[in-house]
């Protein structure tokens, strides 16, 4: 499918800039992703990660600055068109349809990306994104719960559907808001092995708090403090970055 | 539309080209010049339409300011607590009433009534929010449906009680005699004039207490409910329940004067609720300069839009009224000065 | 989640306890179901005409509103409008201008639909409780238009209006209108259901729950709700057309606010979670309607403690609040298995009434 090239770039971030007021949240990132590498932003609270991410996601407009995406200019594209280019996201407190099934979940998130979202028959290409809902749900392990509302399931449960809904649309590059927040050590460990068994043509970009997750899916990293890029290098080059530490490790009793 | 399907897709807010915001001032300044038009065409003399003219500007204004003192109540309550009372238009009724009562049968003099008047129908909204709303806080469609099954039963209470036949207040001795206005031998009625002062009364005081007190930096900030409990560091719930006091309070002001200058009848209530929440909803919920801007605007439409429409259009004036709410929603959906949410 | 052990002799008993109850709940259900099948031949004249009449139409208006409430988050006042909308155009067709019923009636509802269409596009972009008093807004702006124009009958309305022969009269003979309107309503429960679990309803309960979501899923979350909204409109004015056949006339007043706040008052208590809920609601409001305001002058009071009750205790109203009740009883029963509650609802009205509107 992605016939680009190694030498295109699937996201390329020029002097993005956000303010907020009087606050730059964002200030003149440059970000370059290439297709299939994996890189996680770090950085303390309020360094600018999640603003960041929005950006890219398209939940938000920057103040200067281009994103490029596959190597088209999305920068003033909203989050629905770049969901259909292939950019999937998750979110860091978990948003899910709280009222529907998880297949149904699941099965939405096929429809949103695969056509037919105004179709008012079912046919065969419901079936289609039926069977694309269910296959993702064995990726993500939730079989045994496909029939549960998302309301009901447990926080570990909602990050794992929250995962699977960006999954579902079988994405280009994948955007993951701290897929580890509040999640036990066992289920971090579920996490990270998922993680490492994705696709490797899957381009991944995530933010976490949790070292442990980051370092280990990541090739790369991308270190953020008060709205600048500070450090990027891989994770060994960050374990061993002083600054790195003074900031970030130091405190965060890894 | 099709412009703001365009918009919608490109996202940005200041990507949106503002045909729809033109065009919408664009009809409403050609609305005013044809107002002007006829009210000017024959010149200044008596024989002109000027008197006619400044009569129904004042009409326009003073019902603004009946429009203002009541819509001023629901946007406190919408500001402080999320609540959108639509039983503001049965409290409304039942401070006309009580006053009438108490004018009427007992003597009263008509200030003293008016005050008792308030304090009846922030006493029933305080009593309404105390036991029905407090503990649904943040559930806003849910405290919608609360206040409108209340308002059914005051407004049904209300019928046993006073009737259906229309009923106006005596107005008060010095406030009754017309006022002459000096131009043209015109005069107008004094009371309508107090209505336009009591609504720039009111409006000062809000304005002093919105930018002179926490509460008030609260209201202005729109924050929601943990933020305020720091932010002012006292009592919230004695706060929300003040709020509910003094909106229901001005609920029942406006209904005092509205039975004074108008009259008092079964069906007011749904009338000056939907008029009040035009105003708020034109203006910007929660926000007081709108919700003056609002109230001018709706008085004003009305009045001039019934005196200057061609005869055969004439009862269509009710309905401007609404066009420019769906008007000001489409290009603004959170209303003039209104906040996204 | 597991019960605990059991020696299996005295399973056995406590399920046959649970069938029971359960053969009970359907066995009532299939009772209701044949009584609103034969209420033409069990009941009066009146009965049919007062109660069964009125609750059907009232109840096809008010689920146009229970839809757009529990699968689209749309609490819209303004579903009198477009009832009005049609129950008007057919009233000027057919009364006046001589149109056919049948083709009046389309008229009608497609009046409705495009004018829902249009009310969709604009209150679409507000949400909850701003989307509310939009579509109060535009109930007052249908409901003063109709009231002013003389092409309408202004506030006396038009009367006269015939439904077609196949009908017949609907105040001397209303057998033939209440089996119409009992057809009618079982075919828009089921494609309202239906819709429910297409690709568009659910994505419609998806913007319902999350619209952050939906857009990251790809999903226009404001055509979205516009088309939920447009979906609606022909229910309404079904209703509409249904009404005026029922009532020969129609006038300004049918659509008042008065009246929006009644169908809303109906829908709530009924239950706005579940379709049912909205015929549910319909028909104890109009049981009410018919025979406590011979008891009592404050009819208009009890009504609104009532619709205060539902919304405090059972924001599911009657349906929901039978629901739980049965959950309830069914947990207090022995040897329970769990969680039959939903499919069983959901069965609800189609074996018996569909049998009783061929």
């Amino acid at each position: 499918m992605s016939t680009d090239g190694a030498t295109d770039a699937v996201l390329r971030v020029r002097g993005l800039t956000r303010r907020f007021g009087g606050v730059v949240a964002v200030s003149d990132v440059d970000l370059d992703l290439a297709a299939g590498e994996r890189r996680a932003v770090l950085g303390p609270n309020g360094a600018g990660k999640s603003t960041l991410f929005n950006l890219i996601a398209g939940a938000d407009t920057p103040t200067s600055g281009t994103v490029e995406l596959f190597g088209a200019d999305v920068t003033h594209l909203g989050a629905r068109r770049r969901t259909r280019m292939g950019l999937s996201r998750t979110f860091q407190t978990s948003r899910l349809l709280t009222g529907l099934t998880v297949e149904d979940n699941l099965y939405l998130a096929a429809v949103g990306v695969a056509g037919g979202r105004f179709r008012l028959v079912r046919g065969a290409r419901d079936a289609a994104a039926r069977e694309r809902a269910r296959r993702t749900a064995e990726t993500v392990g939730m079989t045994d719960r496909l029939d549960s509302l998302a309301g009901d399931l447990s926080h570990g449960e909602q990050r794992q559907l929250e995962i699977g809904l960006a999954l579902v649309a079988e994405p280009r590059m994948l955007l993951l808001d701290e897929p580890a927040a509040g999640l036990s050590r066992a289920e971090r460990q579920l996490l990270t092995a998922l993680l490492l068994s994705l696709d490797r043509e899957v381009t991944l970009l995530l933010i976490e708090h949790d070292m442990d997750v980051a370092l280990t899916v990541a090739e790369r990293v991308t270190m953020m403090h008060d709205g600048v890029v500070i450090v990027e290098g891989t994770p060994a080059e960050i374990r061993a970055d002083q600054r790195v530490h003074d900031l970030y490790l130091g405190r965060a009793h890894v | 539309m099709a412009t703001q399907t365009a918009a919608t897709r490109r996202s940005t807010p200041s990507f949106r080209p503002p045909v729809a915001a033109t065009a919408a001032v664009l009809v409403g300044a050609l609305g005013l010049l044809g107002v002007l038009w006829q009210a000017f065409e024959a010149g200044f003399g008596n024989e002109g339409n000027v008197p006619v003219f400044i009569l129904v500007t004042l009409n326009g204004l003073t019902l603004a300011g009946l429009y203002f003192i009541s819509a001023s109540g629901l946007t406190l309550i919408f500001g402080l607590l999320r609540v959108t009372n639509l039983a503001h238009g049965a409290l409304f009724l039942l401070g006309g009433y009580v006053a009438l009562t108490l004018v009427q049968d007992s003597g009263m003099s008509w200030a003293v009534a008016a005050l008792v008047a308030m304090v009846a129908t922030g006493g029933v909204g305080l009593v309404m929010h105390q036991l029905f709303l407090r503990w649904n806080q943040g559930q806003d469609l849910r405290q919608a449906l609360i206040t409108i099954a209340v308002s059914l039963i005051l407004a049904d209470q209300m019928l046993a009680y006073f009737g259906a036949t229309p009923t106006a207040i005596v107005p008060p001795e010095f406030l009754a005699q017309p006022l002459p206005l000096g131009v043209y031998d015109l005069s107008y009625p004094t009371f309508r004039i107090a209505i336009l002062v009591a609504a720039i009364v009111v409006g000062l005081l809000f304005w002093l207490v919105y930018q002179r007190t926490r509460v008030g930096m609260v209201v202005r900030a729109g924050v929601d409910d943990t933020q305020m409990t720091s932010a002012l560091g006292v009592n919230v719930q004695l706060v929300f329940a003040g709020a509910f006091f003094v909106g229901s309070a001005l609920a029942g002001l406006g209904g005092v004067f509205a039975g004074t200058s108008l009259s008092l009848a079964p069906g007011v209530d749904q009338s000056f609720l939907v008029s009040a929440l035009v105003v708020v909803i034109v203006g910007g919920m929660g926000s007081l300069g709108g919700a003056a801007l609002g109230a001018l605007l709706l008085g004003l439409v009305d009045q001039y839009s019934s005196a200057y429409l061609p005869a055969e259009y004439a009862n269509l004036s009710a309905l401007l009224t609404f066009v420019l709410l769906a008007v000001i929603l489409a290009v603004r959906p959170t209303g003039l000065f209104g906040k996204a949410s | 989640m597991t019960p605990p052990a059991t020696p299996a002799p005295t399973s056995t008993r406590p399920h046959a306890l649970a069938r029971a109850w359960t053969l009970g709940t359907r066995a009532t259900l299939a009772l209701v179901l044949v009584v609103v099948a034969l209420v033409p031949v069990l009941f009066s004249t009146f009965f049919t005409s007062q109660v069964g009449l009125t609750s059907l139409w009232l109840g096809i208006a008010a689920v146009s509103l229970t839809f757009l409430s529990g699968h689209g988050g749309m609490v819209s006042l303004a579903q009198t409008a477009l009832f009005g909308i049609a129950g008007l155009t057919v009233a000027k067709l057919s009364a006046e201008a001589g149109w056919d019923p049948w083709a009046a009636a389309l008229a009608g509802i497609l009046a409705a639909t495009a004018v829902g269409l249009l009310f969709g596009a604009v209150a679409s972009g507000s949400q909850g409780i701003y989307f509310l008093i939009i579509t109060l807004a535009f109930a007052q702006v249908t409901y003063f238009y109709f009231a002013a124009v003389p092409t309408f009958g202004a506030h006396e309305g038009i009367n006269g209006i015939r439904p077609p022969d196949l009908i017949g009269d609907p105040v001397q003979h209303p057998a033939r209108m209440y089996y119409f309107l009992l057809a009618v309503s079982l075919l828009v429960f089921l494609g309202l259901r239906y819709v429910s679990r297409t690709a568009f309803g659910l994505a419609l309960q998806g913007v319902r729950d999350d619209p952050v979501r939906m857009a990251a899923l790809g999903y226009s979350v404001r055509l979205h709700r516009t088309l939920g909204f447009t979906l609606a409109a022909p229910v309404a004015g079904a209703a509409g057309v249904l009404s005026a056949w029922s009532n020969t006339r129609m006038s300004a007043g049918s659509i008042s606010l008065g009246v929006a706040i009644l169908v809303l008052t109906a829908a709530v208590i009924g239950g706005l979670n579940r379709l049912e809920g909205a015929w549910v609601g319909a028909l104890l409001y109009t049981l009410c309607d018919t025979y406590l305001r011979g008891w009592t002058d404050r009819f208009t009071t009890w009504l609104g403690v009532v619709f205060l009750v539902i919304v405090l205790v059972s924001p599911g109203g009657v349906v929901g609040m039978l629901g739980s009740v049965g959950a309830w009883i069914r947990r207090r029963l022995p040897g329970e298995t769990p969680a039959p509650m939903v499919p069983e609802a959901s069965a609800l009205p189609l074996p018996v009434s569909s049998k009783g509107a061929v």
